[in-house]
This record gives C-alpha cells, sequence and structure tokens, in this order.
C-alpha cells in the first residue's frame, strides 16, 4: 500500500511544481511583469498598464496573488490571449481537441507495431529482416522527428501529390480528415514504433533466458507460441514504463510534426504564439500539456500495475 | 549396451549417450551413459555439481541449446527421441515427459496466475476451452490437497513460498498423466518440512498415477526414500548403477564409497581432490586422481560398464 | 573449492541466442557470440569514423568550408560549381554554413551532457552513498521533475529570454541528468557494500573522499556510455529548438538550418540541398554517437559481469 501511496505523492508533488513553475515563470523573468503577463508585442499606453497591474493583482503581496492564481485555474480561466483576442482557455481547448486525437492515435499505434516487429526481432535476432528492421529503426529514433515529417511530406505530397499538405480536412467529414491526418499519423507513429521497437527487442532478448521460458518450452510450447503466449507479456512491462517517460518527448515531437503539416493544432498555435510573443498563451498551453503527460504517466502506471502482479500483494 | 532392469517393461531407454559444446574449447558434458527406466519406476541419478546430471535431463528432453552435439540413442516407448524434429518434440513434451525445475518460483511465469499456468497444458496439448481447462486444473489442485482451492487459482508465483510452487510446478507437469516425469534437483532450497511434502507428492505420482521418474539429485537421503535403482554419475558417466537397497548398503564404486562415507552419519568424510574439468579429463579411468586403491591400469586405460548380477560398475577392481 | 570453480571457469560462459535452451552457468558459445561481436564491432568503428569527421569538421571547418559562413552571393541560388550546395535565402553559401554550423550542433550537444551527467552522477552518488532520507528525497526529487515535458517547458522559457545558446546548453543540461542519476544511484548501492569500500570507512575518510577515490572510478564505466547518449538526445533537442527559431540567429547550427530553410522559402522552392543535408548531418552524428553509446554499454556490461550478476 505505501508503494501507491508514495506513487499519489509523487503525481501531487509534480501537480503542484508545474503550478507553481507556471506561476512563477512571467513573475522571475526579466522584463516587467505585466508585459510578462499580456504578451510582448501588445501595444498599451503607460495608463492602462497600471490599471492591468492592479488588475493582474501585481500589487499585492505573492501568496494572495498564488491564492488567485489557483482560484482561477480551478475556473479554468487561464488568462486572455490580446494577440488573439480570446480567453486562453477556450484556444487552448479548440486546438487540443485536436492534437489529442493525432498524438493519441499515433502513441497507440506506433505502440503496437514497434512492440510487436520488436518482439519478433527479439524473438529472433539474427535473420536478416530482424538486423535490418533494427538498423532502420535506430535511424528513425536518431532522427529529429520534424525531418522525417519534411521528407515525407516532399516526397509524398509534393512530389507524388498522393496527400494534402495543409490542415485538417478540406470538408468537415470522416473520409477527408482520415486523408489529411494519414501521412502526419505515419510518421508519428514510425518515430513512437521506433524507440518502442528498440525497448520491446531489448527486453525479449532478456526474457529469453529466464527458465520459465524454458519451462514453456519443456511445456510442449513450440516456437512463436512461447514468445506470444509467455514471454510478451514479461517483456512489455519495461514498454510500458518507456511508454510513460517517453509521453512528454512523444507528445513534443507531434508538435513539431503539426507544425510541418500546418495542422491546426497546438503545435502551429505555439509557434503563433512564439513569434507573437503571446506569453498567456505560451503558459497556458504549458501548463495543458504537462498536466496531459503527469495523466498519461498515471495511466501508464495503472496499466503496469495491471500487468504486473508482483507490484500488487494479496490483502 | 543394455542394463537389465527387473521384469518391468521399459519405458526409457539411453544408449551410448554422448554430449559435448562448442565453444571456446569443446567439453564433452556426457560420455557412454547408457541407462534405462522401466514403467513406474523410479531411478535416481546422483552425483556432484558439474558431473552431467542435468544435462541427462536436458538431453532427453531436447532442450539443450543449439551449440551441443549429441550423439547416441534415447528411445521412449519405441520412438526415437533424438531424430523427431522440433515440431514433433514439442507434442511429446508435457504430454508424455514432463520436467520439473529446481527453482519453481523462477520456472513459473511471474505475470500469469497459477490456474493459467495449471491450465495451460490442457490447452496447448488437448485444445481445450478455458473454462474447461480451469475447473480440471481446480480439481488436480484439490486431488493434492490444497485447502482453499478456489483462491489458489488466482494466485500469483511470487505470492506463495517456494515449497508451495514446487508443488504448483508438478501440479502442472503432470496434469496430463506424462508417462515420465524427470524431476532436476527437486529438493534444492526447500527447507525439510517442504522436502517432505515433496516426497509424499513424488509417492502418490508413483504409486496412484504409476508415473515413472527420472530422480536427478544430489542429496543421498532424498533419493534412498524414493528410488527403486539409483545411477552414480561422475564427470560426466555414469559409474555405478545399482538397486536402492544394495547400493546403500555395499557400495562397489570406490565414488559411490566415498559418497556415501561423506554422508553426516557416516562420519562426513570428504572424497580429496576436486572434480576433473570436462575439457581435459584425466587419462584412462576418470575418477583414478582421487581413488585410494588405484592400480597402474587405471591411469591407463579406461573401463568398460561391466554387469554383475543385476548391478553395474565402471571399474577394473570391482569383480 | 575455489580453485575448482575457476579451473571450469573458462570453459563455462554460455549465452544463447536462438529458442531458450539449457544454460550452463556461463560458457562462452564460440560462434554465434563472434558473430554479435563482429555485428557490434563493424557498426562501432563506422560510428567512430563518422564521429570522427564530424569532430574534424568541427574542430576545423576553415579546412572544409569554401567560404566564411557569412559571407553574401546572390541568394537561392542552386547548386553550382561555385557553390556546391547552393546559397540560402540571405545569400550564405550553404556549404560553409553546414561546415561551421557542427560546431554548434556538437558544442550545444556535448555541453548540455556534461551539465546533465554531472549533475546526474552527483545526485547519483550522494543518493545511493547516504541512502535513507537523502535517498528517499532526492529519488522522489528526480521522479517528479522526470513527468514535467522538457521541450514545452524549454519552449516557455525560451519565448521569455532572449534566445541564445548559453541560455539553451544549460536548460538543456538541467532536463535530462534523471536517467544517469538513477543508474549512478543502483550502482554506488551496489559498490558501497565491496570490501574495498568497507576497509575505507574504518580508516576513516571522509564520505566525499571515499565517493570520488573509490567509487567514482568504479562507475566511469557505465558514466561514459550514459554520457554519448545523453549527447545524442540533446542534439536532437537542440535541433528541435533551433527549429521553432528559439537558438542563437547569429550562431547557426544544423537546427536553424533546417528552420530557415522550412520558413524561408526553401521547402516550397524545393531546394532539396538547403534542407536535406542539415537533416542528414544530425541523422549521421546522432547515429555514431548513440552507436557508440550502445556499443560501450554491451562493452561495459561484459566486464560488469559479476556485479550484474549479483545485482
Amino acid at each position: 500500500m505505501s508503494g501507491i501511496a508514495r506513487k499519489i505523492i509523487r503525481y501531487f508533488a509534480s501537480f503542484v511544481l508545474i503550478t507553481i513553475i507556471n506561476f512563477t515563470l512571467p513573475r522571475l523573468m526579466p522584463g516587467d511583469p505585466v508585459k510578462n503577463l499580456i504578451g510582448e508585442d501588445v501595444y498599451v499606453s503607460e495608463y492602462v498598464m497600471e490599471e492591468l497591474r492592479t488588475e493582474l493583482g501585481l500589487n499585492r503581496p505573492l501568496h494572495e496573488q498564488f491564492t488567485a492564481f489557483l482560484s482561477d485555474l480551478l475556473h479554468l480561466d487561464m488568462g486572455y490571449s490580446y494577440h488573439l483576442h480570446a480567453p486562453v482557455a477556450e484556444i487552448l481547448l479548440d486546438r487540443m481537441g485536436w492534437t489529442l486525437l493525432f498524438v493519441g492515435v499515433s502513441v497507440f499505434i506506433g505502440a503496437l507495431l514497434g512492440s510487436l516487429l520488436g518482439a519478433l526481432a527479439g524473438w529472433k535476432p539474427e535473420r536478416k529482416m530482424s538486423r535490418f528492421a533494427g538498423f532502420a529503426f535506430v535511424v528513425c529514433s536518431c532522427t529529429p522527428p520534424y525531418f522525417l515529417a519534411l521528407l515525407s511530406l516532399y516526397l509524398f505530397s509534393f512530389k507524388l501529390g498522393l496527400f494534402p499538405s495543409k490542415g485538417f480536412y478540406d470538408a468537415p467529414e470522416i473520409g477527408s480528415v482520415l486523408h489529411h491526418l494519414f501521412l502526419p499519423v505515419c510518421v508519428m507513429s514510425v518515430f513512437s514504433a521506433s524507440r518502442n521497437f528498440l525497448v520491446m527487442r531489448g527486453s525479449v532478448i532478456q526474457e529469453k533466458t529466464q527458465l520459465y521460458s524454458l519451462y514453456a518450452r519443456a511445456k510442449g510450447l513450440h516456437d512463436t507460441g512461447i514468445l506470444f503466449r509467455h514471454i510478451i507479456k514479461n517483456a512489455s512491462l519495461p514498454v510500458i514504463t518507456l511508454l510513460a517517460l517517453d509521453f512528454g518527448f512523444l507528445f513534443s515531437g507531434a508538435l513539431f510534426i503539426e507544425i510541418i503539416f500546418s495542422l491546426n493544432g497546438m503545435g502551429t498555435l505555439i509557434y503563433d504564439a512564439i513569434m507573437g510573443k503571446d506569453y498567456p498563451l505560451l503558459q497556458g498551453a504549458f501548463l495543458v500539456i504537462a498536466l496531459t503527460v503527469l495523466f498519461a504517466n498515471m495511466l501508464a502506471d495503472l496499466l503496469y500495475a495491471l500487468i504486473d502482479p508482483r507490484v500488487r500483494r494479496p490483502a | 549396451m543394455k542394463v537389465k532392469t527387473s521384469a518391468v517393461k521399459t519405458l526409457l531407454e539411453v544408449r551410448d549417450l554422448e554430449v559435448s559444446f562448442q565453444g571456446v574449447k569443446t567439453v564433452t558434458a556426457l560420455s557412454g551413459v547408457s541407462f534405462s527406466i522401466g514403467e513406474s519406476e523410479t531411478l535416481a541419478l546422483v552425483g556432484e555439481t558439474g558431473c552431467g546430471k542435468s544435462v541427462v535431463a536436458h538431453v532427453i528432453m531436447r532442450l539443450l541449446p543449439p551449440e551441443s552435439r549429441v550423439k547416441g540413442t534415447v528411445e521412449l516407448g519405441g520412438k526415437t527421441l533424438l531424430e523427431l524434429s522440433e515440431k514433433e518434440m514439442a507434442k511429446i513434451r508435457g504430454r508424455e515427459i514432463a520436467i520439473i525445475f529446481q527453482n519453481p518460483s523462477l520456472a513459473l511465469n511471474p505475470v500469469y496466475s497459477i490456474g493459467h499456468q495449471l491450465a495451460e497444458p490442457l490447452r496447448v496439448h488437448r485444445k481445450e476451452g478455458k473454462k474447461e481447462a480451469l475447473l480440471k486444473a481446480v480439481s488436480t489442485l484439490k486431488n493434492m490437497g490444497f485447502a482453499n482451492v478456489g483462491e489458489c487459482i488466482n494466485y500469483y508465483p511470487s505470492w506463495c513460498s517456494g515449497g508451495m510452487n514446487q508443488r504448483f510446478l508438478i501440479a502442472a507437469s503432470t496434469v496430463l498423466s506424462p508417462l515420465l516425469l524427470i524431476a532436476d534437483e527437486p529438493s534444492k532450497g526447500l527447507d525439510r518440512k517442504c522436502v517432505a511434502e515433496l516426497e509424499v507428492e513424488l509417492k502418490k505420482l508413483k504409486v496412484e498415477r504409476k508415473t515413472a521418474l527420472l530422480l536427478i539429485s544430489h542429496d543421498l537421503g532424498f533419493v534412498r526414500r524414493l528410488a527403486d535403482r539409483i545411477a552414480v554419475m561422475y564427470a560426466g558417466e555414469i559409474v555405478e548403477i545399482s538397486d536402492s537397497s544394495s547400493l546403500f548398503e555395499s557400495p562397489l564404486h570406490p565414488y559411490t564409497r566415498g559418497l556415501l562415507n561423506s554422508l553426516p552419519e557416516k562420519g562426513f568424510i570428504p572424497i580429496p581432490g576436486f572434480s576433473p574439468p570436462l575439457s581435459s579429463p584425466p587419462s584412462g579411468c576418470k575418477f583414478h586422481p582421487r581413488c585410494p586403491f588405484r592400480e597402474k591400469r587405471c591411469t591407463e586405460k579406461h573401463p568398460e560398464l561391466k554387469e554383475i548380477g543385476r548391478m553395474s560398475v565402471r571399474c577394473f577392481l570391482c569383480p | 573449492m575455489k580453485e575448482a570453480c575457476a579451473e571450469r571457469g573458462p570453459e563455462k560462459q554460455l549465452i544463447q541466442l536462438e529458442t531458450p535452451g539449457l544454460s550452463l552457468p556461463r560458457e562462452r558459445s564460440f560462434r554465434s557470440f563472434q558473430k554479435q561481436e563482429n555485428f557490434l564491432g563493424k557498426f562501432n568503428q563506422g560510428g567512430i569514423l563518422l564521429l570522427a569527421f564530424f569532430l574534424f569538421m568541427a574542430l576545423f571547418p576553415s579546412l572544409l568550408a569554401p567560404y566564411a559562413p557569412d559571407e553574401r552571393f546572390i541568394p537561392y541560388e542552386a547548386p553550382s560549381r561555385e557553390h556546391i550546395l547552393g546559397t540560402n535565402d540571405i545569400g550564405n553559401d550553404i556549404l560553409s554554413e553546414l561546415v561551421y554550423g557542427a560546431r554548434i550542433s556538437m558544442t550545444v550537444g556535448f555541453a548540455a551532457a556534461l551539465i546533465s551527467t554531472l549533475i546526474g552522477t552527483i545526485l547519483g552518488l550522494c543518493a545511493g552513498y547516504f541512502r535513507g532520507a537523502l535517498d528517499e528525497l532526492l529519488m522522489g526529487f528526480t521522479d517528479v521533475v522526470l513527468i514535467i515535458p522538457k521541450i514545452p517547458l524549454i519552449i516557455v522559457l525560451g519565448a521569455f529570454l532572449r534566445p541564445s545558446i548559453w541560455v539553451l546548453i544549460p536548460v538543456l543540461g538541467f532536463m535530462s541528468w534523471e536517467s544517469t542519476a538513477r543508474v549512478t544511484r543502483s550502482k554506488t548501492l551496489q559498490l558501497r557494500e565491496a570490501g574495498y569500500v568497507k576497509s575505507a570507512l574504518c580508516m576513516g575518510f571522509s564520505p566525499s573522499h571515499i565517493m570520488v577515490s573509490d567509487i567514482f572510478p568504479n562507475i566511469v564505466h557505465i558514466l561514459l556510455p550514459k554520457f554519448m547518449l545523453a549527447t545524442a538526445s540533446a542534439m536532437i533537442s537542440e535541433a528541435s529548438l533551433s527549429f521553432l527559431g528559439l537558438s542563437d540567429i547569429s550562431m547557426k547550427s544544423w537546427g536553424s538550418m533546417l528552420s530557415f530553410a522550412f520558413f524561408r522559402g526553401g521547402f516550397i522552392r524545393e531546394m532539396w540541398w538547403w534542407y536535406l543535408p542539415p537533416g542528414i548531418c544530425i541523422t549521421l552524428c546522432v547515429m555514431a554517437i548513440a552507436l557508440i553509446g550502445f556499443g560501450l554499454e554491451t562493452k561495459g556490461e561484459k566486464y560488469a559481469g559479476e556485479g550484474a550478476d549479483k545485482a
């Protein structure tokens, strides 16, 4: 039980840390905190600045500001983007949905693909196919994700004209969405799969040497039967841990791919915000992304505990 | 060379088995091993660590790594096991021959429940459905005398003690009632109580289910209570085969005599010297460097396994 | 007894690579292991060669680059004899930019990895050596920081602060010490039980002395591959951040080149000679470093075999 308690404390601490970072960042960074809170390129007069200063509560003591910040957060008020003339929360909600769809599907496909291929490669590592796949995935994992996206955009979209190059859809119907998302999802899946492949392969090679896999063979299981009936469940544990750790990295990679493919998700939003120095939006985006990653980690922990009974003891 | 057994039908016959491993140096793990086991008979294989007992077990089950080179014959009820393809051998494993290993907690898969692993041979070999297989597993455990079977089924190996896991392992291996069960050092690492339970279990198998048993152990006391016949191995060879009472009362081979002398009851007298490295065995008789009775011919010529009545010995000095 | 075991030692080290079979306690299988060694060896050699090439590019750019990277010519030119890779949007020779970019990309990578390895080692050593409350605290801290997504954080920071590599390097360094810390900690936990550590304690050496002179030399062989892999990952992160324009404009790394190529019309105009070379360079350089890192890791495992087994 103490294991679960520890985990909950850690997640809570992470949550607290994230909110604190979000709070202190604009107030610590060089420059006028007001500017930091409303965005750099917003043109306001001195008088309005003073008004905003009081409104944003920058004159009040820190702990009061923090409480106000927390209560705002609970009301889903993350500030206002003067750049885009809309509340930050609204903008984020709109874009986040698409990004989550994109990331979720890609990570899922990538995990399945990478794990399956990795398991087969780990089972028979001497075969040419395994070595070739291993090499290909190593190359993929060493490439910046957006470069892969760039290449595929060039090849499949521009040169071969097979796929559209912009946006999530032309007409708001499923067929169009699928057509537009196909290429980005492929690239993202390959990227996610390459890391899973390498870990799964190593994990299977390790598990093959364990006694239970010999015993499975002694029971009369044959070749891939041993792999799928026994080894895979054990070998997938490090993969789940990796997925949790990596989710932040994968999510960030997805943002870049969105930029390349001009998809209207968080990626392009963040890029515009950087260019326009729209700080409230950036902070809001960071908060939302960090919380999503936190949540994904919790899910992965849950999945791990479901699969591995050694983590849970009987009452 | 056939070794005579009593008037029981022969189940397993091993003839002139030779196993070597290719490596930096070629290591001969077994040379000229021959023995047979009759139906429902218990043959024990004893010897020091590293003498090749486990290799015998793995050869019969064809579980050796690919670097191994095997020569000789292994016949189970007429079938030559060494010539079968992997697929055919897989059909025999678990169904006609089963094996239990010395580390039960490691042999069971930690992420699957006991019930699942017990039912697995039924699902794989007899293609039964999940539910029926689980029910059969439950009844098997009941027969073994487990108290709360309903709970046990859902336990995981990491939640249970070594002794319990060993019994689960036996249940899983014998659920299809194999003709021969190979037990590779089953009592290692278990405390006295568990060893006693294990003996009861194995005896039950022998008496009720008429399973033949190849018992591999270095625990002479354990072996004495269970085995019908005992084969003593040294440096990859069988040096003596005899029935259990004769071996303990009047051992023939000097090595066997030395082994028995090293028992606590007889005074804990160890055999001087160390077992020879398998890549460079001594000339002539492999035991001669440590034998107190050696003669000149023991260093030059290699003794064959001679039959003397119902026993067999590999020594020049035995009549 | 010990002699008997040692006698049998050299012959008995089996590593089976194919279907599970009996594993005698340690017997090296000649053929299959040789194959695996050769396989790794070739990659290792290739990796070292590649890395040497890139290092040369970084250290002596003037020998490889035809022009200075900021010399201006006619912009948007296609490859020709004077400009093998053409020119970019403000007229700089792309090949020269590429060669000089090596220096920036690799510096950021190595420097960030150095910082992260340093932090990770110190934290891991302290956590593993002192154990108890300090260990819990440090590892808890590590876990908590682990979850926070680095790149979004760096993006926010980068937007606030003026983009420069002196910001990028420490920030990247502070973001990736977790795995080094964990590995160092587990190895330290192991090593502190060793005889020579205990005898040093008895002789009254201070903890810091023991950590530096007794424990540290024995963890160097794991730190080195971790350092290389950290460099690889830092280079990719740097490439990603430069792509968003969060890096120095005055010091163009390969990532910045890619950024300009994409956002200043190189992609639309199908100027593959602008955006392909930097991407390929990043991939090859990272691959070289990663392969060497993996190779070192497996070699380290071979030699640390006993320790790993006892763990």
